[in-house]
């Protein structure tokens, strides 16, 4: 197979490296998901995972948050070793991950949503007696991160009662309200019609730079997003990394235009 | 000797009974995914009827050794409450586990006056019926031969039920539909009627379980709500939803009664959960079920 | 379900009526109904512990009567073997016994969810009835163990004969407690932590990746849970003077969970209508026919399938209706 391919001279300053991979490997029994796959992603970049189903991108990420742990290989977030630490843990280490099947808190306000990252964030998980209600700083909070992603007019609305659209943002800006540095978002615009993808996308980025997020992880089919947005872009095939290039580079490149983008391209032009 | 051998024919004979009504509750909980609270009633349901059957029937000058299959016969007549009552629970279904719950709670108050209703507060039971059968005799070892009956019994259910699930065209359609519902039903499963039959056929279990118990046993009002206890270990320890952790349960629980009667009858049923417990401890899914969390 | 977001200034004017009118209640009315509200306080303070698992965490536990059990014999053993007579004293120790014996019990418990949670803890309810039953030298077997009137804030009251004393300076004591635990309860619900657990209920999946311990979370509720239950279970014991082991039956347990539904699990006043609208159903039932159980079965079979939300929930679709036909 072919030598992953990076662009030359790319900077890897190791002071503002986030998350890194090295040779990390998932295999499950005889059955190989992720070899030996090396991969660093650094302070204001937006990288994005694609390849086609199966690739292993499922799996990269749930290593990548700590969900799984690799069978060899390291994966670290701010120099700390991360495999398999959890969700929880995770979180309060700084990262925060958004899903493709949007998961809200059926019963609970789109206020009361936020407020929970925005508590545990805050670290005041077992205050017992506070009035949450009341607390200016939680609202204020709230308010902001509502306000961020539009939300701020259905801060009272119950969260069953949002429309497709507005439960996914929440999804998103509950996430967010964590404060993380870095925040993996997978396939945030999956179910959203063309025309409003570009705007998700742009309300995405705008509000990660606005909350202070240093990284973004995108995992993406779309390649005209991944084209316009990505600062780089990781295309993974077979458990393996193809290429880790920057968009010129990646769509410039006639063998990778028709191992990975062809099909990709191919398919995306089609489903739209 | 002998006595250890009567105290594991009687461990074994318990846990022939106890097998029964897990069965039922494991066969309703891994096709519908309830928990009926209220299996222990249809167990005295079934032992009550059953008595009132063989009155009626050495009234009607029926000799006496027909007294097995008469009972077997009004355990098997109970099942009729069986589409009843599973079209009360339809009602619920689609809701959270708890009301489930709750509903087969109700059922259990209300069983509970129903049963008082029909045979009154005392209770009743069916003298030495059960010695009329008389004992099988091997070497020094004696076994009453009502106890080995029903044990025989008993295994060819479990064997019946196991060959129906895994061999047969609707035993098939049965672990399918306990799978995925949705897909059963977009293949053509009439689900409403195989949960209507998986729920009858786990009330007969019930019911033709405690018909069988009452030659050794006295019907009583306090049977529905102790027997839940003891079912419930059958299945925490066998596994939620496993025929053979009901099996396996039942024989756990039906041995270590007996063992504890003997040994330290302080300790019988404390004896029992602390199995629950130690089981939970080392495998949360039980012997045989599957993971939980 | 709950919203955290329980406020409505409207209700602490009738709060303060119903108050005003159960501190008024033993001067005009008969003993035998003020004899019933003393378990409805009881059973009120048990109930508000019990849901914070039930409704704001969403754990249904079959088996806390355990702890109601354990009050109630905590209170037994404290007046009428050593001798200790301060109600103080007696609701510490309740509590405190209560906590640790919810601690290893919880954190087994709550590895599980849903129906597991539910049998797991009828198991361990079951359990603790079984000791209770079966080593008589302990615990007097099935006949319990007697409790003796305690002294409040100090004071014996020894001039008040048993009925003058629990429909007098008990009464008063325990409605007391009642306000007092039911305005700690409203702050827990209505905190961060209160908050966390709605999320857990909802969606314990999101709610970890909000950073929420859910286990950790789930173990702290069922631990305040069982302290509520234990001094629930100290007054129902001094009420009656009798400790018996079938206070922890898997039964009286459901008996938790249906006075629950029967007020509204959803509704933070539900477990409280509920505790006093189980208790005086009850005694009219019993005092019309002796197939009681049978009835309350079918109440509980009709709030499940036709009113889930209880009373409260129905007052609630009352007052909307009232309020869209006003505007």
């Amino acid at each position: 197979m072919r030598h992953p391919v990076t662009a030359p001279g790319r900077t890897e300053n190791r002071h503002s490296v986030l998350i890194e991979t090295i040779g990390v490997t998932k295999a499950y029994g005889s059955f190989v998901a992720l070899d030996g796959v090396s991969l660093s992603i650094a302070q204001n970049e937006l990288v994005s995972i694609v390849g086609p189903n199966g690739a292993g991108k499922t799996t990269l990420v749930n290593v990548l948050t700590g969900l799984l742990k690799p069978t060899a290989g390291v994966v670290r977030f701010k120099n700390e070793d991360i495999a398999g630490i959890g969700p929880v843990l995770l979180a309060k280490r700084g990262m925060a991950r958004a899903f493709q099947l949007v998961h809200v808190f059926p019963g609970m306000t789109v206020a009361e949503t936020i407020a929970v990252a925005v508590v545990s964030q805050m670290r005041r998980s077992f205050d017992f007696l506070a009035a949450i209600r009341s607390d200016s700083g939680v609202r204020a909070r709230v308010q902001e991160v509502a306000a961020i992603f539009r939300l701020d007019g259905k801060l009272d609305t119950e969260a069953r009662l949002l429309s497709q659209g507005e439960k996914k943002l929440l999804d998103i800006a509950s996430a967010f309200a964590l404060a993380p540095e870095v925040i993996l978002l997978d396939e945030p615009t999956s179910g959203v019609s063309t025309g409003d993808k570009h705007g998700i996308m742009r309300t995405l980025v705008d509000a990660a730079r606005s909350a202070g997020i240093k990284a973004i992880i995108l995992v993406e089919h779309d390649m005209d997003l991944v084209a316009e947005y990505s600062s780089r872009i990781v295309a993974l095939k077979g458990g393996k990394v193809l290429a880790d290039l920057p968009p010129d580079a990646f769509f410039s490149d006639p063998e990778i235009a028709e191992a990975v983008v062809g099909k990709l391209f191919g398919q995306s032009k089609a489903a739209h | 000797m002998t006595a250890f051998f009567d105290i594991l024919i009687g461990g074994v004979f318990h846990a022939a009974v106890l097998f029964l009504v897990a069965a039922g509750l494991q066969l309703v909980f891994g096709v519908q995914k309830i928990v009926n609270l209220a299996c222990g009633s249809f167990y005295a349901l079934g032992a009550y009827f059953g008595i009132t059957c063989v009155n009626w029937a050495i009234a009607g000058h029926s000799p006496q050794w027909l007294f097995l299959p008469v009972l077997i016969a009004a355990g098997i007549a109970l099942g009729v409450i069986g589409p009843f009552i599973e079209a009360l629970l339809r009602t619920i279904y689609d809701r959270d586990e708890s009301f489930q719950l709750l509903l087969t709670f109700a059922l259990v108050l209300i069983f509970q006056d129903v049963l008082r209703f029909f045979w009154g507060a005392n209770p009743q039971q069916l003298g030495n019926l059960s010695m009329s059968y008389g004992k099988i005799e091997i070497g020094a070892l004696s076994v009453p031969t009502y106890n080995a009956l029903v044990i025989a019994a008993s295994v060819m259910i479990a064997t019946g039920i196991g060959a129906f699930l895994q061999r047969t065209r609707y035993g098939r359609i049965l672990r399918a539909t306990a799978e995925n519902r949705e897909m059963s039903e977009a293949l053509g499963v009439n689900v409403r009627w195989v949960y209507a039959c998986v729920f009858t056929l786990g009330t007969v279990l019930g019911t033709v379980g405690g018909a069988l118990v009452v030659p050794t046993a006295a019907a009583s009002l306090d049977m529905p709500v102790e027997l839940v206890v003891e079912a419930f270990a059958v299945v925490v320890i066998g596994g939620l939803g496993s025929m053979r952790g009901a099996l396996a349960g039942a024989l756990i629980v039906g041995l270590m009664r007996a063992a504890a009667i003997v040994f330290y009858a302080e300790l019988e049923i404390l004896a029992i959960y602390l199995v629950v417990i130690v089981v939970l401890i080392a495998r949360p899914a039980g012997l045989f079920g599957k993971a939980v969390e | 379900m709950i919203s955290a977001v329980d406020r409505k200034m409207t209700r602490y004017v009738p709060l303060a009526l119903l108050a005003l009118a159960l501190a008024a209640l033993p001067a005009v009315a008969q003993p035998y109904y003020i004899t019933l509200v003393l378990p409805a306080f009881a059973y009120g303070i048990a109930l508000l512990g019990f849901n914070l698992l039930f409704g704001y965490a969403g754990l249904l536990s079959f088996g806390h009567a355990l702890f109601v059990a354990i009050g109630a014999y905590c209170a037994a053993v404290l007046s009428s073997k050593l001798g200790v007579r301060s109600f103080e004293a007696i609701l510490i120790v309740s509590g405190l016994a209560a906590v640790v014996v919810a601690i290893p019990v919880g954190m087994l418990a709550v590895r599980y969810v849903r129906i597991f949670f539910g049998i797991l803890t009828l198991a361990f309810g079951m359990l603790f009835h079984s000791f209770l039953f079966k080593f008589y030298d302990l615990t007097g077997g099935d006949t319990g163990i007697r409790v003796l009137r305690p002294t409040l804030l100090g004071t014996a009251f020894s001039d008040l004969d048993k009925t003058s004393f629990l429909i007098g300076p008990f009464y008063y004591y325990c409605m007391g407690l009642l306000i007092l635990l039911g305005l700690t309860m409203w702050r827990i619900v209505q905190s961060p932590f209160g908050l966390h657990l709605a999320a857990i209920r909802e969606n314990p999946r999101k709610a970890e990746y909000l950073g929420v311990r859910v286990r950790l979370f789930r173990l702290v509720a069922f631990v305040i849970s069982a302290f509520y239950c234990a001094i629930g279970g100290a007054i129902l014991a001094i009420n009656t003077g009798q400790a018996d082991p079938e206070l922890a039956y898997w039964t009286h347990s459901g008996e938790l969970v249906f006075m629950t539904v029967l007020g509204g699990f959803a509704n933070f006043f539900g477990p409280l209508v509920g505790a006093f609208a189980f208790i005086f159903l009850k005694s009219e039932l019993m005092s019309t026919t002796q197939y009681w159980r049978f009835f309350l079965g079918v109440t509980l079979a009709l709030i499940v399938i036709l009113f889930p939300r209880g009373l409260m929930g129905l007052a609630e679709r009352v007052r909307s209706t009232w309020a869209g036909r006003r505007t």
